[in-house]
């Protein structure tokens, strides 16, 4: 009974290990082994970066019913943000108390809330009192990031890649701190303005409970210590950042990576994508629109070159590990499995996407956020009609998958090129591996991105052994999905509706 | 205007559209405090529209509805809900593939609501103490259904929505489900709609017949059970059903 | 009221003119009618204006633009029939544009030279194999286009929207992998494209820009009437249906199937004709025509001018080349940033995009001047 019932919900994926282990020993057997293994190793590499962008994806699609175009931008955006973290961290520090005040500002609308919820506005006036701060807003946004020199700032860490002089020789394009400082708190009070707007007021019915406003005010606290510690080490913190280690500064990478993504994928969805939910197409569009933007937006910043982030010292070493234990002491370039040499650094990036997959999984099985999406995946009108905020669970979602995507860019940034295509590259792998996988299931993404990234792998070797063109590994992609939907219209663990 | 203080929900001819379909017509209705009020009326009358609107789910582009004296009309559904109104779909629409312990938590407003209802919740359906942590798609229809209402409970709702909680239960389980939510209306409101009859008039003590989007009638539901010609009107097709085939 | 007024006063103008059909056709089409004698003329205009020859310089480089304009127009209004008729989201129409492209360009590269040499085909003295075979590239750039169409509509009967979505973006990736493949190098180019491709000589876009000119705006105008007569058609108005209620057009006994297949093939034979005429215009094919930039274009277009009315993606590619032009002029190489900004903008403000907006304003306004002008008319009345 218990089997028949694990049989019945798992059957795909036990189908799907099985056939895999099937392939595995004839591949090892017709292929001999050392080739089967690097092939393998590669289209796990391969996987592990379709598994980055089509979590997200397949994350936000299950539960808001939009597909993000922008995903594959996000994905790019990480790969940028930590290059530039990795090789000259100026743009970043220069740029994050501008991000972080009017964020600080934002944070505040359940603060506000009691105190404007009892001003005296007629029904009917709410709306354009609303739009009146917003508008408000806008203008001393546009007023604080008056003649900033974004394109300097950006510079500084093409000259470091391009010239490979010492990055810390480099002069700062930093405004000094005294012409500086009107800058965020001119942000703070946009941030402020739009948050008086959010807390609708006058409008009585808006439900505020006590816990909400007192994280509210501890959120509103830190938000402004970070921009405020942010606004003072503008200048010596990248100089402290390049003087880390290579490791640690790496790491660090990660996590701004994420931070990064997360939080303009927030912005994103409060934003843009939130207004338009009554008119779905609109936000598919939207978020087309957004990714020509932020591909030329770094075309702006950053030229339409192609950079290469160095990887980090633990995997750079000269020579070659004879296993991943040794590879923990030396830091080689490359390491030996099973008798192949293969660079560690995708070792690497192969279980920077299993944490992943973990990760998310734990996510979803053990916290209310979790469950909350997967609640909604199934039945988002229940979830609204139990009292749950879902607008903000979708701004908490969006956030999350361009997070995950912003950290796989930055995974991948030190082995592929950082170019301004790379966003529409991964973003139709992306596509085709939660087609293949089912829309709204994350195992079915990391199924998918597994596909997808073997078969490509596969095919080159296959294309190279019978001198066939690497089309055909690129189209075997689309070939592929074909053949699942004419199977199963709706993915391998897509819902059935 | 003392009698108006004692009602809990106040709907003042609101008109529904569900895409070009004008489906609620002006339906006009109160609800005492502390009472089960019925929702009869034929299959696409719109009853569960009704219930929905209230809720903010098929939002009224006309009307009014006063909920606990605060117009809620026009607002986020989640924000309606939040003031303290529980909803149980029809169709038993749990979270199939949450276990119970999450339907159940999933509903919790403030942390430890659960904690400070299981009491009460289990005392009404004990059963689901014994599947707690099984899978929503685990349990059997009646299972599900007495999900479906705990849900309902776990935070503190001072309205319940019922939409149908007999749909497709066994006669047992029926019984069962009656006994649940008179006991729960002690402690709060219930607006219910139900098909069958039997159970309306045996829990409900007013009631609204509902036609075409409209509602038609209204009164105690002791006056109802008197009017044979009433009920033979505008609910003859489903008493008949309810009462002959089964 | 208003609407009582309105038709009293239709049924009056109709009664008016009601005896000569031709003055009643004038009457609703003038606007069209002008705006085609302009364009018709604006060669002519524009070289007095610029006081240029009419085949050099700035008039010459303008009758491009247009040109451009044109066959843009055709492509976008082609994506509306899909996007905006039928309600279908389709990201792989630059495979039917890119299709009909190849199709003209490899035929006339490969193939046609050789009929050229051993065939002629004259029409009284006249030698017409050249012209004969252009048309031969077109049937055969319907041809390719009728094929992808029942692809892409084979797969949409089976999935259905976002997922059909991401389906055709992958299918037209595949054929864009095809047009870019090294395999057939000495067929189509591979990442280079054809280039230079033989075209006759007598339609040669730079010696005779201006014969070029008349040529795509008879092929504008054509389209523009053929795509008109389907949406009006009994065929049209079940796509329309589709888009609102596709259970409803089953109940009623129409294929839903079948009349997406109709709708996607048709709007695959305009687009391949414009993807042809586009061959015929640069003298190449290249991958570019196939890629995913060129769907993005059409859905801009459609956009901007306004989903569900035909003008409205031919006024789209109108803007977009103009705005192309000048942005390109201000903001050098990165113009499509602030493109891209008052792109997303106009999504969020301009729902019905430039054209829907504007009808609907028009009517709005007009409402508002009647309700200004009742309480006047009621005073009349009185009097």
């Amino acid at each position: 009974m218990k089997l028949r019932t694990f049989w019945r919900e798992n059957s795909t994926v036990v189908t799907f290990i099985g056939l895999l282990a099937i392939l595995s020993v004839l591949g090892w057997i017709f292929m001999g082994q050392k080739p089967f293994v690097r092939t393998t190793l590669s289209g796990l590499t391969l996987a592990a970066l379709y598994f980055m962008v089509a979590a997200g994806l397949t994350l936000v699609f299950g539960l808001m019913d939009v597909l993000n175009f922008s995903q594959g931008s996000m994905f790019m955006i990480g790969a940028y943000a930590g290059w530039q973290f990795y090789t000259n961290p100026t743009f970043l520090f220069g740029l994050a108390p501008l991000i972080l005040a009017p964020i600080a500002g934002l944070a505040a609308s359940q603060w506000i809330h009691p105190l404007v919820v009892n001003w005296k506005v007629p029904e009917n006036r709410q709306k354009e009192l609303q739009a009146l701060f917003i508008v408000l807003a806008l203008i001393v946004g546009l007023v604080a990031v008056w003649g900033v020199d974004f394109r300097g700032l950006a510079e500084t860490a093409m000259v470091a890649t391009m010239v490979a002089a010492d990055p810390l020789a480099e002069a700062t394009p930093q405004e000094p701190l005294g012409s500086f400082w009107f800058r965020p708190v001119l942000l703070l009070i946009a941030g402020l303005l739009i948050a008086v707007a959010q807390a609708r007021p006058g409008d009585k019915t808006k439900v505020v409970y006590k816990d909400m406003i007192r994280n509210s005010r501890i959120l509103v606290v830190v938000l402004l210590v970070l921009a405020l510690g942010a606004a003072l080490i503008r200048e010596p913190g990248p100089i402290a950042v390049l003087q880390m280690g290579g490791n640690l500064r790496f790491v660090l990478s990660l996590i701004v990576g994420i931070l990064v993504g997360g939080g303009l994928g927030a912005v994103i969805e409060a934003t843009l994508i939130s207004p338009l939910y009554v008119r779905p197409l609109y936000q598919i569009i939207v978020t087309m629109g957004l990714a020509f933007v932020i591909a030329e937006l770094i075309q702006v910043l950053w030229d339409p070159l192609p950079y290469a982030m160095s990887r980090p010292p633990a995997f750079a070493q000269p020579g070659k590990a004879e296993n991943i234990l040794a590879w923990f002491r030396g830091g080689n370039t490359t390491v030996d499995i099973l008798g192949v040499t293969f660079p560690s650094y995708r070792i690497f990036i192969i279980v920077l996407g299993v944490l992943m997959f973990v990760g998310l999984a734990v996510i979803l099985r053990y916290t209310r956020l979790g469950m909350i999406i997967r609640a909604g995946v199934q039945d988002r009108e229940m979830v609204e009609a139990l009292g749950i905020n879902v607008r903000r669970v979708f701004t908490m979602v969006f956030a999350l998958g361009t997070g995950l995507a912003a950290l796989g860019g930055i995974g991948a940034a030190p082995f592929i090129p950082v170019e301004p295509i790379m966003g529409d590259k991964f973003l139709m792998q992306g596509f085709i591996t939660v087609v293949i996988g089912g829309m709204g299931s994350t195992t079915g993404a990391a199924v998918g991105a597994l596909l997808l990234g073997l078969a490509r792998a596969f095919g080159d070797y296959l294309a190279l052994k019978f001198s066939l063109t690497p089309a055909i590994s690129e189209a075997s992609t689309v070939i592929i999905m074909a053949i699942v939907l004419l199977a199963r219209p709706a993915g391998l663990l897509g819902r059935k509706e | 205007m003392s009698d108006e203080n004692n009602h809990i929900l106040t709907v003042d001819t609101i008109h529904t559209y569900i895409g070009q379909f004008h489906i609620l017509e002006g339906i006009s209705l109160t609800v005492r405090s502390n009472s089960i009020t019925v929702l009869l009326g034929r299959n696409g009358a719109g009853k569960t529209t009704t219930l929905k609107s209230i809720l903010g789910l098929t939002p009224p582009r006309e009307g009014k509805i006063t909920f606990n004296g605060k117009e809620i009309q026009g607002k986020r559904a989640f924000d309606i809900a939040a003031m303290g109104i529980g909803y149980v779909p029809e169709h038993r629409a749990i979270f199939r593939n949450l276990t119970v312990a999450e339907n159940l938590r999933i509903a919790e407003r403030k942390k430890g609501d659960l904690e400070r209802r299981s009491e009460f919740i289990f005392g009404l359906f004990p059963d689901l103490k014994r599947l707690y942590k099984l899978p929503g798609n685990h349990l059997s229809g009646g299972q599900q259904q007495m999900l479906a209402v705990a849900r309902a409970l776990v935070a503190d709702n001072v309205l319940l929505l019922i939409d149908e909680p007999s749909e497709g239960l066994a006669p047992i389980l029926i019984e069962q489900m009656m006994e649940a939510i008179r006991e729960l209306s002690a402690a709060t409101t219930v607006l219910l709609v139900e098909q069958n009859f039997i159970m309306a008039s045996q829990l409900g003590e007013d009631y609204y017949i509902i036609d075409d989007g409209k509602t038609v009638h209204h009164g105690t539901m002791d006056a109802l059970v008197e009017d044979q010609e009433l009920i033979h009107q505008y609910l003859g097709a489903s008493v008949r059903v309810r009462g002959g085939e089964r | 009221m208003s609407e009582t007024t309105d038709n009293v006063k239709g049924t009056s103008t109709k009664q008016r003119t009601s005896n000569n059909p031709l003055l009643i056709w004038l009457k609703k089409n003038w606007g069209t009618l002008l705006l085609l004698a302009g364009l018709i003329l604006f060669p002519y205009i524009f070289s007095l204006i610029s006081g240029t020859p009419v085949s050099e310089g700035p008039p010459k480089f303008w009758q491009g633009q247009f040109i451009v304009i044109f066959i843009m127009a055709v492509y976008a209004m082609s994506y509306d029939l899909l996007l905006g008729y039928t309600g279908v989201l389709s990201f792989g129409h630059a495979a039917f544009f890119g299709g009909g492209a190849y199709a003209m360009a490899l035929f006339i590269t490969h193939v046609a030279p050789n009929i050229i040499s051993s065939y002629r085909i004259t029409l009284g003295s006249v030698n017409v194999t050249e012209a004969i075979l252009v048309l031969v590239g077109f049937v055969l750039a319907v041809g390719v286009s009728v094929v992808l169409g029942l692809l892409f509509s084979a797969v949409s009967a089976r999935v259905k929207g976002a997922y059909f979505a991401m389906i055709t973006l992958a299918m037209a990736e595949a054929i864009h992998i095809l047009s870019k493949a090294t395999d057939f190098v000495e067929w189509t180019g591979a990442d280079e494209g054809l280039h230079g491709v033989p075209i006759p000589a007598w339609i040669n876009p730079t010696q005779f820009r201006l014969r070029f000119y008349f040529v795509a705006l008879a092929f504008a105008v054509i389209m523009y009437l053929v795509t008109r007569r389907i949406v009006n058609s009994p065929t049209g108005r079940i796509f329309v249906a589709l888009r609102e209620n596709e259970s409803r057009v089953q109940m009623i006994g129409y294929n839903p199937a079948v009349y997406r297949s109709i709708a996607f093939i048709v709007a695959a034979v305009i687009a391949g004709l414009a993807g042809g005429l586009y061959a015929l215009w640069t003298m190449s094919a290249t991958p570019t025509m196939t890629g995913s930039g060129l769907t993005m274009d059409a859905l801009i277009m459609s956009i901007l001018g306004g989903i569900g009315a035909l003008t409205g993606p031919m006024l789209g590619a109108v803007l977009m080349e103009f705005l192309g032009h000048f942005f390109y002029q201000w903001f050098g190489a990165r113009w499509p940033l602030v493109f891209g900004v008052i792109f997303i903008a106009l999504v969020i403000f301009l729902p019905y995009g430039i054209v829907g907006t504007w009808q609907l304003r028009s009517r709005q306004v007009q409402q508002g001047w009647r309700r200004l002008l009742r309480p006047l008319r009621i005073e009349k009345q009185s009097e």
